[in-house]
């Protein structure tokens, strides 16, 4: 099938070997793990592997990203298919801005600080954003040139929704 | 007698208000903006009225839209819950005018405890310990730094009508006090509309604790003993516990007097909270006074015994205290975790977002005072406290252990929660310990941190209900019930029967 698992910075190979009901048989990295496996509640699932039961909760940002949490731990952690991993390749260096400005969660626009074309310096703010009484400033990692404007003061907006567009 | 209730209020607190209302046979009617259709205390009363847009000060902080609700539904009286109007003088002037009980202090009490330059000086003449520190604001730098000279450094410099650790300054080095004492003008001024500022003397490693008091309006006054809040994050609480595992029975008793002699300072009546700062030694300082019912309240319900939010009713009926000091006292041990929609690991950014699953916990000496429900949008308009989580035991560490119990039966997932946060909280030595002042977090940020050395195998486990929901989800599954719960029986008894009928 062809697919990995990336928790943190370590990438491994996943595949799912065989399945009967809620019995899986899987294969990560180099370690084989019979579970058996059952989505209790949405987004809750029970795992037990040898006798031992996990709970895990996830949380999905999309598709393929996800933040799971077990009882002392919370991981990030993406699926990689054929597709993204063809994405990641086109986008090796880190630290760098990516297309665009956006939030991780919903809120309302407070401020923009930058119009289109104007350039700005690594660390400069360009929108302030505010959720639930706390306002965070949003800033570039490198000098940049803003390209397009795509929200104005007082807008609402969703988490993940491109704001601000990067040259 | 008050018959009906209007809470200006949402979220949690506009719930737990209706809960005593219900108790006492009394009506509750919710107000609501316009990202609170949906809201929980909505659905919970019995009459509910639309009072504006979303943002806070276009519906729950306009004193006129509240007033014509409240005269709308009939209702004799108004209770503010916590924030938005709660400490409010001009809110509580206009009840009064209006001919509507207003269930919370007097708008003398109210003004003389929020300002807090007023509220020293009102200590000070009672008798009750105070901060050492200037009781005019400071008119020029010149003076601030001849004051400073004699009281000593470090100070902190303080907006009078301060609040949320805005407008505060901590100055440890001589050169620091001209640009502090200028910065904390400018942010008082922009933050309150008032750049008035004052000098008080810092209290290294400082605990923060609180009493408890109620006052009737016949001259009676009881505290209800302290709660110890020193977990704090920014100023905000996080953790509160009660009895405080530093107090000692001979200084509990001294500094309830003192609460008492403060509420009686300024008339007081209904509930209210004095609160404290207190050093290693317990030297203990009156630090402000608030004016209202605190979030915290419930772990002194539970540790005493009282409904505080009856007591408000009954104190607003003009009824007598139904209970004197003596009659009262602290039984075993309650603590009270807040949960926020935030994300710990993430510098605690705010979360809001649909709840997709929602379990609250039960069980022995467990209290949930929520909101939210499965399938609840959070707006992104108000505070991110989603519930309260209060335990009670009849000990300490069975409190801790109840509390971590129940942390872990709490399941919300769609957004990012403090639990995490609050969980690992529990398992440093020094909370453990009892010993924490209000740099707790700050001292343990390591030990707060998720831990890093999970175990492969959790990794993968983790790694396997991520794919396992990832494919389920991709649809090309065949089977419909991919990692879902077997069908009970049921259903293929269904369909067999109806076979076999023909």
């Amino acid at each position: 099938m062809g697919y990995e698992i990336k928790v943190g910075d370590q990438q491994s190979e996943i595949k799912l070997l065989s399945r009967d009901g809620n019995i899986m048989e899987l294969l990560v990295g180099d370690r084989e793990y019979k579970v058996d496996i059952v989505e209790v509640e949405k987004g809750i699932y029970s795992i037990l592997y040898n006798g031992i039961s996990y709970n895990i909760e996830l949380i999905s940002k999309d598709k393929k990203v996800y933040s799971a949490t077990t009882l002392y731990n919370s991981f990030d952690i993406e699926v990689l298919d054929a597709e993204s991993r063809y994405r990641n390749s086109r986008r090796k260096s880190e630290d760098e801005d990516s297309a665009f400005i956006s939030t991780p969660m919903p809120g309302k626009v407070v401020k923009v600080l930058v119009e289109e074309g104007d350039k700005v310096k690594g660390g400069d703010t360009v929108i302030v954003v505010s959720a639930m009484k706390m306002e965070s400033e949003y800033k570039v990692v490198k000098d940049r040139i803003i390209s397009k404007v795509l929200v104005k003061e007082g807008d609402n907006i969703e988490g993940d929704q491109p704001l601000i567009m990067l040259e | 007698m008050i018959k009906k209730i209007l809470i200006a209020n949402r979220g949690e607190i506009a719930i737990r208000v209706m809960r005593s209302c219900r108790e006492m046979g009394i009506e509750s009617v919710a107000v609501y903006s316009e990202a609170d259709r949906t809201s929980l205390h909505v659905r919970y009363a019995d009459e509910a009225y639309y009072i504006g847009p979303s943002p806070s000060n276009e519906s729950y902080l306009v004193i006129d839209n509240i007033i014509e609700a409240a005269k709308k539904s009939g209702a004799d009286a108004i209770h503010p819950g916590y924030g938005f109007l709660s400490e409010n003088a001009e809110f509580s002037d206009r009840c009064d005018k209006e001919g509507i009980i207003f269930i919370g202090p007097s708008s003398y009490a109210i003004n003389t405890m929020g300002d807090k330059i007023t509220a020293r000086k009102k200590m000070l003449t009672a008798n009750v310990p105070v901060v050492p520190g200037t009781t005019e604001p400071i008119e020029d730098i010149d003076e601030a730094v001849a004051y400073i000279n004699e009281i000593g450094l470090p100070v902190m410099i303080k907006a009078t009508a301060g609040g949320g650790g805005k407008g505060m300054r901590l100055v440890t080095k001589e050169e620091d006090i001209v640009s502090s004492v200028t910065s904390a003008k400018s942010e008082a001024l922009a933050s309150f509309s008032n750049g008035d500022v004052y000098i008080e003397k810092y209290i290294n490693s400082p605990h923060h604790i609180e009493f408890q008091v109620v006052a009737d309006k016949h001259g009676n006054c009881v505290h209800l003993f302290e709660r110890e809040c020193s977990v704090q994050r920014r100023h905000q609480k996080v953790v509160e516990e009660t009895p405080s595992p530093i107090m000692t029975d001979e200084v509990r008793a001294e500094m309830g007097k003192h609460a008492v002699a403060a509420a009686k300072a300024v008339n007081y009546s209904g509930a209210g909270t004095i609160e404290f700062i207190v050093d290693d030694d317990l030297n203990y300082y009156f630090l402000e006074m608030n004016t209202r019912l605190q979030v915290e309240h419930p772990i002194t319900e539970r540790v005493v015994g009282v409904d505080l939010v009856k007591t408000q009713i009954n104190i607003a009926n003009g009824e007598p205290l139904e209970f004197k000091q003596e009659d009262l006292k602290q039984t075993g041990h309650a603590i009270e975790v807040r949960i926020y929609a935030e994300d710990p690991d993430n510098n605690f950014m705010p979360n809001p977002g649909t709840i997709e699953h929602l379990t609250e916990p039960l069980g022995l000496g467990v209290r949930h005072d929520g909101y939210v429900y499965t399938g609840y949008k959070i707006p992104i308009y108000y505070d991110p406290m989603i519930s309260k989580l209060i335990v009670w035991a009849s000990t300490r560490t069975e409190a801790i252990a109840r509390l971590k119990r129940a942390l872990y039966a709490y399941k919300i997932t769609g957004i990012k929660t403090s639990i995490p946060f609050l969980s690992r909280i529990l398992d440093v030595p020094d909370f453990v310990n009892g010993k924490y002042n209000t740099h707790f977090i700050q001292d343990n940020v390591e030990l707060l941190k998720p831990s890093e050395n999970s175990s492969q195998r959790v990794e993968d486990i983790a790694s396997i209900a991520v794919f396992a929901d990832y494919l389920a989800n991709l649809g090309k599954h065949k089977d419909q019930r991919f990692c879902k719960p077997q069908l009970g029986g049921w259903k293929t008894f269904g369909r067999k029967r109806n076979v076999t009928r023909l």
